[in-house]
């Protein structure tokens, strides 16, 4: 049975929403289900490149715990997913507006493309829609 | 005769111990083995559902001191 895709809306910069997505894209990818996730918003400033995880992830008591006792690194579940299975990531495009960022100064790698909301949502009608 | 791997993924957090066993499975041939010793707790029932959903086959589950021993079939 084919599952539906998820598709995962991240807008949140806080650190426990970002693992969130980071665990749901991972495991879904890796179970026979296509993932796409679009990050905008605060969630941009996590996918810097270069940046060591006390400085990427800002949130609550959840989040020193999750870097105290060595969870897994969301950037690491974004890529694992990527390799492992059936991950597509965009990044928003008039989130890279609004910053001035380009593309480079995100983690290597991890995106697919920059996308408008009106293709992410059109795409997103076939499937299963989660915003964090 | 099958292969088993062990994979020793206590200490990890979910979903670290699938995520290791999906990377170990890549590396074995079908009909080999993976024995996964987790310790997180999500594991012993997350690892039997994964294996259900995507075609593997589970040998079996155990409960060990401080973590559980998970056994699993690459079966395509």
């Amino acid at each position: 049975m084919t599952s539906q895709p998820l598709f995962i809306l991240l807008c949140s910069g806080e650190h426990e929403k970002i693992q969130m997505a980071a665990m749901m894209a991972s495991v879904g990818a890796v179970s026979d289900r296509a993932v796409h996730v679009f990050v905008s918003m605060n969630a941009l400033a996590a996918f810097e490149k270069d940046l060591p995880p006390d400085k990427r992830y800002r949130g609550g008591a959840f989040s020193r715990l999750l870097v105290e006792k060595g969870a897994p690194d969301a950037m690491q579940l974004f890529e694992q997913g990527r390799m492992l299975g059936d991950l597509k990531m965009y990044v928003c495009s008039m989130a890279l507006d609004i910053t001035g960022w380009s593309e480079d100064r995100l983690v290597d790698g991890l995106f697919d493309e920059a996308l408008g909301l009106t293709k992410f949502l059109s795409d997103a009608e076939s499937g299963q829609f989660v915003t964090l | 005769m099958a292969q088993r791997t062990k994979i020793d993924a206590r200490g990890a957090f979910c979903p670290g111990p699938l995520m290791e066993l999906i990377a170990g499975l890549k590396l074995i041939e079908v009909g080999d083995e993976i024995e996964v010793w987790s310790s997180d707790k999500g594991s012993a029932k997350d690892i039997p559902e994964w294996v259900a959903k995507v075609g593997h086959e589970m040998v079996g589950v155990e409960n060990c001191e401080g973590y559980d021993s998970i056994v699993i079939r690459k079966a395509k």
